[in-house]
């Protein structure tokens, strides 16, 4: 049976060749980092010089003006800054690479803005009103590319008659925008952390106008490398101006974890440090580890939308009876427990024109069915998405079968078509519905941003297909208003419009939940989307 | 993951197969002796019979079920199994067990209509190829080549994303990518026996081609096409499975064993049953099918059976 | 022999043409309208047939497809719609994640499918055949995903002994180099971060590898029985030869032909799986790449990563074919039959 033995002895030595090599490995992981994932690398005494921050998507480019997704917002906001910011805790603004709030003219169109000096960028360049100059400049007519997305939306543009005319450097430390038509919106946009920072013009001359890949900015971090898919390397960046607040961690890496489940066992088995895009479910498994939760509401929206411009949702009163139907109160706590509040109003609570007195939809299942019954309604159709949304974590399609539910004690059935997030928008454009499922995530605080959604031409934004001459009228006032009370106030009319005339039916506003490690201090999550990296540290 | 030429060249792995026209109405035997005389195949068939009632009489008699597969109610959501729910229940309230078993309707259909859809291209596209040679030999099975050289799950990954989601779109793209394989299988065989003496025969006794092909050469391919798309519904339910998983595969709220593995994925810590029990159904399907291909072509392979 | 080579090197040609036809059909033709994806929420329909012009999507059909050809020809794989940076750059920049992950795979493949199909033939009908078929098996039916997912909540959720994602810990990964990690940091002498990139290659090469090593462990058997049926191998044996000097010097060098091409057709397919390995994994290669791009309409990032993917296949089965006729005396070249 010498065959027998010489097999067996192969056979062991294999297996004893990878088992030990798979165990020594194990071994010195646990020594040497004290968890898997090794994460600082020195794994010495005191605070750590690294914190790992993981995300749920590839950034789609590192330069201010060629982005428009959050992920790619979230190191940015650390590389660059603008001339203003938004307060660390809410969406006031506040002077940053501007020395003071602007001196904005009489009839609102100029707005003259002293510079902060000393200020140098990453690749040493000075930081002056040539600088600003520049940033601005490359995303206005002539310079203008369609790769820059939020160009439009920030700067405004000649065809449509609105934003900047003119930006101009009076003197080293001066520039002078002239507006096209006054915009009450325009300083907010102008702390947006999407496409409003300021770039350093000689890196723009070195990278042919596309810092994408190779990002240069003011910010308390430099740039330092990007592994596609994988991750983006910060590093402190020593010459940063605000002394007071300089950054507290040496290093901070943006680490891409797609899947939501891995990216809190990653958080769980120590690889990563923050994790945000917690799924709502897995809220509870992140604090029964021990980990800390963070949960604060964002700056978002989760709306049922009826279509006001064809089919049966062209009724008003059916408008309000469907509504009647759907208990929002019930349906928030149970799709989204304790982390998204029920919405009586379009705008997010935390944000000024927000009125807790605009009525909830009222719950009244036996007068909707009487309604409906009234008016013949027996069928409905409803397109969703099928992806999880910010504003919306489960997602459109369970949303949809939920009030798909409510409807059906109401004597009414809904059919539900699902797409794919992508698909969908474009079938919104396009397809006949009576209902639809969206949201909204507010770009720079501003009310005008979340209100005149329903006031949109385009059928992409304003699924509602809503044309009605009295809120287009406000929303023209709203933006034509200074900030201040009168200009809230103009708002909340158009808020109780939207609650009279029902083209939405307002469901959540959710809240952002990030996953930390319990030795990370100092972390806060704006409601703009992006983490103040600055301030964060990690214990050893 | 398909493993495409592997499976395209049977006498590689061991298989010579019978060449002998005149005992192709035994082939059916020689399929079911080895099928019975192997435990492993004969148990996989009997689950594979199962699993098809069950698909039938879930689709014709849904009442039969204990709960709506697509209804959801969440005051019941990710309930653990228990008496009531044996696999538990998912985000939306609907019983796993429930939604598994109709799962067995599109897995099957998915499964066997890829499968037809390659086969009968395939042996189409590769008879004539080898029989005829020359140019038409030539181009098709360039053609071939060219699928073949796209990995099968990329291709079908392509094409879902082109077509959209859908049972019927994932049929066509899985179906597609498995086309060459047939196609290879066939010719082959055709051209090691399309010069024999009774092919020649046939010819002189003026048999037309398509005579010859149907009467005395596929009969002789057939072995090797049962063994091939016995392993081919293996490979199409685990294709089926990669797209659901990928978000790619069937329109919510159908129940798709993949699909509902990846929806499972968020909650596995919470929730395991959520994705272990579509894996298993997966797993054992796909086993099925396997050792049920193995069993049929130690059946068909005289070496084996002298063994 | 060398005509056969040529001519088998001229047929690439064809087939690569053939794919690209495949790719940009099911693409650019088949494919939805990818202009309101890429253009977003602010798009209005003058911009998007303003893009569409731009990007030559206006263009006739075949002129596009004869642009793709020319193009691609010079490297140059068009532009991400995503991203705005040239796709030859993209996947440049994640291919040696792949390449890495697929050539360890293999290589665990191979080794421990050899080692368990030369046991299960040699102990034919014994315990360890049987135990050795049925790794074999469960290895072909399990989807790699599920595998994978399982692995990560035992190794990662459960044990917290080896990393659930990444291809290193961020901080000790190697810059610049060859970017194959374990070459990189081998090079550069820091065994703490070699340490770390094996430790994040085991489980992602695991789950990928138990499909190839599945089939090539029914290879390796099912040709060991073969030749250890020949008459070369009984009249070894009646010789008196040793068994073991027997099952190694004969029958396994023999049994190594059609078990190597085997090999060389899996890293194929491996490709292929390494698509869903990576996407459980969080690997950054180019498979996670498509599928994500896929997701996202980044129709040229697709084209780019099917057709390099389809030019590696069609290359390693040139290699497999060529070194098929150096290694196999029987081949007869020329003949219209397939190896």
């Amino acid at each position: 049976m010498s065959e027998n033995v010489f097999d067996r002895r192969k056979f062991l030595q294999l297996l004893a060749a990878a088992t030990a090599s798979v165990g020594a490995f194990n071994l010195v992981g646990c020594g040497g980092g004290g968890n898997a994932g090794g994460g600082g690398g020195g794994g010495g005494g005191g605070a750590t010089d690294t914190v790992i921050y993981a995300q749920g998507a590839e950034p789609r480019a590192l330069d201010p003006a060629l982005f428009d997704d959050g992920e790619s917002a979230k190191p940015s906001f650390c590389i660059y800054e603008s001339l203003y910011r938004y307060g660390d805790r809410d969406a006031s603004v506040h002077p940053c690479l501007a020395l003071e709030l602007p001196d904005i003219s009489a009839d609102g169109l100029i707005y003259t803005i002293k510079l902060r000096e000393g200020v140098k960028f990453h690749d040493g360049t000075d930081f002056d009103a040539e600088a600003v100059k520049a940033s601005v400049e490359r995303q206005l007519a002539p310079n203008l590319t369609e790769d820059m997305p939020y160009a439009t939306f920030v700067f405004g543009e000649e065809a449509a008659g609105i934003g900047v005319k003119t930006v101009e450097a009076i003197d080293p430390y001066t520039v002078k925008f002239t507006m096209r038509t006054p915009s009450a919106s325009f300083l907010k946009n102008l702390a947006m952390c999407i496409a409003a920072p300021i770039v350093s013009p000689s890196a723009l001359d070195a990278h042919k106008n596309d810092l994408s890949e190779a990002p240069c900015g003011t910010g308390p971090y430099k740039f330092v490398s990007w592994t596609k898919s994988d991750n983006v390397k910060l590093e402190a960046f020593e010459d940063y101006w605000d002394t007071a607040n300089k950054p507290k961690t040496k290093n901070v890496v943006f680490k891409v974890i797609p899947e939501n489940a891995t990216r809190v066992t990653a958080l769980l088995n120590g690889e990563v440090d923050i994790i945000d895009g917690v799924d709502v479910s897995m809220a509870d498994q992140i604090k029964g580890a021990g980990y800390n939760l963070f949960a604060e509401d964002g700056m978002t929206i989760n709306y049922m939308a009826f279509n006001t411009n064809s089919g049966v949702c062209t009724d008003q009163e059916v408008r309000q009876a469907l509504a009647m139907a759907v208990n929002v109160n019930e349906l928030v706590t149970t799709l989204y427990g304790e982390y998204a509040t029920p919405a009586n109003t379009v705008m997010p609570i935390w944000m000024a024109p927000y009125d807790k007195d605009i009525p909830f939809s009222p719950f009244d299942p036996a007068k909707a069915k009487e309604t409906l019954a009234a008016k013949g309604i027996t069928k409905l159709s409803c397109l969703t998405y099928s992806n999880p949304r910010p504003y919306n974590t489960k997602n459109g399609q369970v949303l949809a079968e939920t009030i798909q539910g409510y409807f059906a004690a109401a004597g009414v059935t809904m059919s539900i078509t699902p797409f794919d997030w992508t698909t969908y928008k474009s079938k919104l454009q396009t397809d006949e519905y009576d209902i639809c499922f969206y949201g909204w995530t507010g770009d720079n605080g501003d009310p005008d941003n979340f209100m005149n959604l329903l006031a949109d031409s385009n059928w992409a934004m304003n699924v509602a297909r809503f044309n009605d001459a009295d809120y287009k009228a406000l929303i023209k006032k709203g933006l034509e208003t200074n900030e201040g009370p009168a200009r809230d106030a103009v708002y909340k009319q158009c808020e109780e419009l939207v609650a009279e005339k029902r083209p939405w039916l307002t469901i959540s506003h959710s809240k952002n939940l990030c996953g930390l490690n319990p030795k990370i201090k100092n972390f806060f999550y704006h409601p703009t989307g992006v983490a103040l990296m600055r301030d964060v540290s990690k214990d050893a | 993951m398909a493993d495409t030429k592997l499976t395209a060249n049977p006498t590689l792995d061991g298989v010579a197969l019978k060449k002998n026209t005149e005992k192709h109405e035994s082939i059916l035997k020689d399929v079911w002796e080895g099928v019975y005389s192997n435990k492993a195949a004969f148990v996989s068939l009997c689950f594979i019979i199962l699993l098809a009632v069950i698909a039938i009489v879930t689709k014709l008699f849904p009442q039969v079920l204990p709960y709506d597969p697509n209804l959801q109610n969440l005051s019941q959501a990710l309930l653990p199994p228990s008496l009531e729910h044996w696999c538990g229940t998912d985000q939306q309230g609907r019983d796993i067990l429930t939604r598994i078993l109709t799962g067995t309707q599109i897995s099957l259909t998915v499964g066997f209509a890829a499968v037809a859809i390659s086969l009968v291209t395939g042996v189409l596209l590769g008879s004539i190829a080898g029989y005829r040679g020359g140019a038409t030999d030539t181009i098709i099975m360039r053609c071939m080549d060219m699928m073949l050289a796209i990995p099968s799950i990329l291709l079908a990954i392509a094409i879902m994303a082109a077509l959209g989601k859908g049972v019927e779109k994932a049929v066509i793209a899985i179906g597609l990518v498995a086309i060459p394989e047939y196609a290879r299988i066939v010719r082959s065989e055709i051209l090691s026996i399309k010069e024999s003496d009774y092919v020649a025969a046939a010819r002189i006794i003026g048999d037309t081609d398509f005579q010859i092909i149907l009467r005395h050469i596929l009969p002789n391919v057939l072995p090797s096409i049962i063994v091939r798309a016995t392993l081919g519904v293996s490979m199409a339910i685990l294709d089926t499975a990669a797209l659901g998983f990928l978000g790619l595969g069937v329109q919510p709220p159908l129940a798709e064993w993949g699909d509902m593995l990846g929806r499972g994925r968020a909650d596995i810590f919470r929730a395991p049953w959520l994705m272990t029990f579509p894996g298993l159904a997966i797993m054992l399907t796909v086993l099925a099918f396997n050792l049920l291909g193995n069993g049929i072509r130690d059946g068909l392979d005289p070496k084996t059976r002298k063994r | 022999m060398l005509k056969y080579i040529l001519k088998r090197i001229l047929m690439v040609i064809p087939v690569l043409l053939g794919v690209s036809v495949i790719i940009f059909l099911i693409t650019r033709v088949l494919a939805p309208d990818p202009a309101p994806v890429v253009l977003g929420e602010h798009a209005t329909q003058e911009a998007m047939a303003a893009w569409r012009v731009e990007h030559g999507l206006a263009d006739p059909i075949w002129l596009q497809f004869v642009n793709f050809i020319g193009n691609a020809v010079q490297g140059d794989l068009g532009t991400s719609y995503y991203t705005h940076q040239p796709v030859t750059r993209e996947i440049a920049a994640r291919f040696p994640a792949t390449a890495e992950l697929a050539i360890c795979a293999i290589i665990v493949a191979a080794l421990i499918g050899i080692a368990l199909g030369v046991i299960a033939a040699v102990r034919k009908n014994k315990a360890a055949d049987h135990a050795s078929m049925l790794v074999a098996l469960v290895g072909v039916s399990m989807p790699i995903f599920w595998s994978g997912i399982l692995l990560i909540i035992l190794f990662a959720g459960i044990l917290h002994v080896l990393p659930s994602n990444g291809r290193v810990a961020p901080m000790l990964e190697p810059s610049g180099g060859t970017r194959f990690f374990i070459i990189d940091t081998l090079m550069s002498g820091d065994m703490e971060a070699f340490r770390d990139v094996l430790r994040h290659l085991i489980l992602p090469t695991l789950a990928l590898s138990l499909y190839s090593m599945a089939i090539i462990t029914r290879m390796t058997r099912s040709s060991m029985l073969d030749t250890l049926n020949e008459d070369y191998i009984r009249t070894a044996r009646a010789k008196g030869l040793k068994q073991r000097v027997v099952n190694i010097r004969h029958a396994l060098r023999n049994a190594m032909l059609p078990v190597s091409t085997v090999i060389g057709l899996q890293f194929g397919s491996l490709l292929g799986g390494a698509l869903l390995t990576e996407t459980v994994f969080s690997w950054p290669g180019i498979g996670k790449f498509a599928v994500d791009s896929v997701l996202k309409s980044d129709f040229p990032v697709v084209q780019g990563v099917v057709l390099l993917v389809a030019v590696i296949f069609v290359f390693m089965n040139l290699a497999v074919d060529i070194i098929y006729a150096f290694l196999d005396p029987k081949i007869k070249y020329g003949n219209k039959e397939e190896g």
